[in-house]
């Protein structure tokens, strides 16, 4: 058994996400098994690394995306008692492009060298934040883009809610369907319970948007520009009737609250500060 | 005694101050009647393009020169509420030394005589922003030096003039996005060195680029999109960690550019603890847009079409457009309508307008008065300057 559970979420693109699988198994294959859950996908465009097929007609018809999507993953990890057999999983969206290298093992060691991280997010090129993570190096933050987590199992089990696993809850709240500020949520959960989220510059990830940019059609999605309209409107109401809160700004200050407060009871971890 | 007062206003009041760009005389006139009649102290922000000491010609507005501007706001002023500030002092920031192709030595020394009329006219916020360099951009190094020798001037002869102020530092980019937090702390800690070997008073406000962008009538900026913008550090990211900065080198933080952002994010200002905000274009474009508004209500279709003229003429609009901009000629006059306000043309045309009016009982003035007033209250109310 090897200690990295894989999740990787496809929606009617089996190329690409046979490709990102593939990259997977080749760099990665002796430290992760791969699981693909299918968001709804029509059935014919299933990935040949398919693990779970939701079939509902909600499913069907509207994705999972990320929270109900992970969720359902890590839910049927769980019922199937596989669960605790990983010390990591790493949560991947079908876009999600690595170089052709091992990342895992690197990840699995900063993770080894930080036994506070909960969730560690390799850097994408084409974020502000790597200039404020040195080369090569790791640094904690309140706000990461959710393109690429590995979550540490530990974290998952202070944080996740194992009555009645499904789609709809687990590590991820479901009424979040699109997950506007869902990983800001995680990550505050995370320095609640002393667990820190990182970036590292030592791998990096990239979102292809291209996918969802020109293909909406192929993946049975709304358009680019409706599906962010949807997922900013929908947030905030998830967030008004979840938290009382009415901008992403309190969310952030949230987050920064406990993010702080991390660091008053583990000032060791100063120098990973931002 | 300034940055007390400042100091103490707002750690009194948890508010952001509003820096008022003077697009016009009515606006002049808006900010001093609301800080007066709202009992708050604002900063009127004068950029060298609107009002210049009289070798330079003065500035598009008003057609004030620096004396002029100065006098008017102090006797105005009943309660001395306004602070007199220069905004984007320094070589090349007036347009005569750019089109006089001016050397470095001799456009120092004519930023230097502008600065020199600043503090005569009472100008108590100077702002030295010596970025702009016709013959390259400078490196920060460089920009460092001119702002070390332009203060040390501001100050001397501050000294020998009995007059009181403080200072503004911090380069102009009007990229939307962020500038990196070692940078601001190379800036602060060289800053902070060449005032104490030189026993000269740290400055009181950095320029902060926080996410802030203007292009034609909306903010484009990161700070106000709920998505990530790709490139830059997340807004989320960067404005708490420029204000820890900030806050380390007990130096007010000045925003730029804060025109047309959303009523939410103008309220999460004091919240995050933004010391100072700068609005300047969105007073302006509300004068132009409640001049057309008075046009086409009143069915002045000729002098309509003369303002729309005039300020399409005028080429000004051109800065402000996005690349991929729709902007046809009514939506040009509102974006640079404030440029021509104090041309021949306009004042004509400005008095037809009011002749109409007065025959109704109405006064041109009060009007425009009134439309800037109301976009002015809205960062008044939402920077906590007054409790709604």
């Amino acid at each position: 058994m090897k200690n990295v559970a894989s999740i990787v979420l496809n929606r009617n693109l089996p190329d690409v996400t046979n490709s990102l699988c593939e990259n997977l198994e080749k760099y990665n294959g002796d430290m992760t098994d791969i699981f693909v859950v299918e968001a709804g996908s029509d059935d014919d465009k299933l990935s040949r690394y398919s693990s779970w097929h939701a079939t509902w007609p909600e499913a069907r018809s509207g994705g999972l995306r990320v929270p109900r999507g992970f969720n359902y993953g890590l839910a049927n990890l769980y019922k199937q008692g596989d669960f605790e057999n990983y010390d990591y999983f790493l949560l991947l969206t079908n876009d999600t492009e690595f170089s052709e290298e091992p990342i895992i093992d690197p990840l699995c060691k900063i993770m080894g060298d930080h036994p506070r991280l909960g969730i560690l997010s390799p850097c994408s090129q084409r974020w502000g934040e790597k200039e404020l993570i040195p080369t090569g190096d790791t640094r904690y933050f309140w706000y990461v883009h959710n393109t690429a987590f590995l979550l540490r199992r530990e974290f998952i089990e202070s944080v996740a809610d194992f009555d009645e696993p499904s789609h709809m809850q687990f590590l991820y709240d479901g009424s979040n369907f699109r997950g506007y500020h869902a990983e800001t949520e995680l990550i505050t959960k995370g320095y609640a319970n002393d667990w820190a989220t990182g970036i590292t510059t030592a791998i990096w990830a990239e979102e292809n948007e291209k996918h969802l940019v020109s293909h909406s059609d192929l993946i049975k999605t709304d358009s680019y520009e409706k599906n962010l309209s949807l997922y900013v409107e929908q947030g905030k109401i998830w967030m008004k009737k979840k938290y009382g809160f009415n901008s992403r700004w309190q969310m952030q200050m949230y987050a920064k609250f406990w993010y702080d407060r991390f660091f008053e009871f583990y000032p060791e971890y100063e120098k990973y500060r931002i | 005694m300034i940055r007390y007062k400042i100091e103490r206003y707002l750690t009194k009041n948890r508010c952001t101050m509003l820096g008022v760009g003077p697009m016009s005389k009515n606006c002049v006139d808006a900010a001093i009647e609301l800080a007066n009649e709202l009992d708050i102290p604002m900063m009127l922000i004068a950029s060298r393009r609107q009002i210049d000491a009289g070798q330079f010609g003065g500035g598009y507005v008003n057609n004030w020169t620096t004396e002029e501007f100065g006098k008017y706001v102090v006797d105005n002023d009943r309660k001395g509420r306004i602070i007199l500030a220069r905004d984007h002092g320094g070589p090349w920031q007036n347009d005569m030394e750019k089109i006089d192709c001016l050397s470095l030595r001799r456009a120092m020394a004519s930023a230097k005589e502008s600065f020199l009329e600043d503090i005569k006219a009472d100008f108590q916020v100077i702002h030295i922003d010596p970025s702009v360099d016709p013959y390259g951009v400078p490196k920060v190094d460089e920009v460092l030096e001119r702002i070390f020798e332009l203060y040390d001037f501001c100050w001397r002869e501050a000294q020998s003039l009995g007059k009181e102020i403080i200072f503004e530092i911090g380069t102009e980019e009007q990229s939307g996005g962020t500038n990196t937090t070692q940078e601001l702390e190379y800036v602060l800690k060289e800053m902070e060195l060449f005032c104490s070997r030189n026993r000269l008073p740290s400055p009181s406000f950095i320029v902060v680029q926080t996410g802030t962008k203007v292009m034609e009538m909306r903010n484009v900026g990161s700070f106000d999109s709920p998505l990530r913008v790709s490139n830059e550090l997340a807004a989320e990211i960067q404005v708490p960690k420029m204000i820890e900065l900030c806050n380390k080198y007990k130096i007010f933080m000045k925003e730029h550019n804060a025109d047309y952002l959303s009523s939410e994010a103008i309220a999460w200002h004091p919240r995050l603890g933004i010391h100072s905000a700068n609005v300047a274009p969105e007073f302006g474009v509300a004068e132009s847009k409640e001049i057309m508004r008075i046009l086409r209500d009143e069915n002045l279709v000729s002098l309509e079409e003369s303002f729309v003229g005039l300020a399409v003429e005028s080429g000004k609009w051109n800065k402000w457009l996005t690349p991929d901009s729709s902007a046809g000629d009514f939506e040009k006059a509102c974006i640079c309508g404030h440029y021509v306000f104090a041309t021949n043309e306009f004042i004509e045309l400005k008095n037809d307008i009011a002749m109409h009016l007065q025959a109704k009982g109405l006064v041109l003035d009060d009007m425009l008065k009134y439309a800037i007033k109301q976009s002015m209250l809205r960062y008044i109310k939402g920077f906590r300057l007054v409790r709604s």
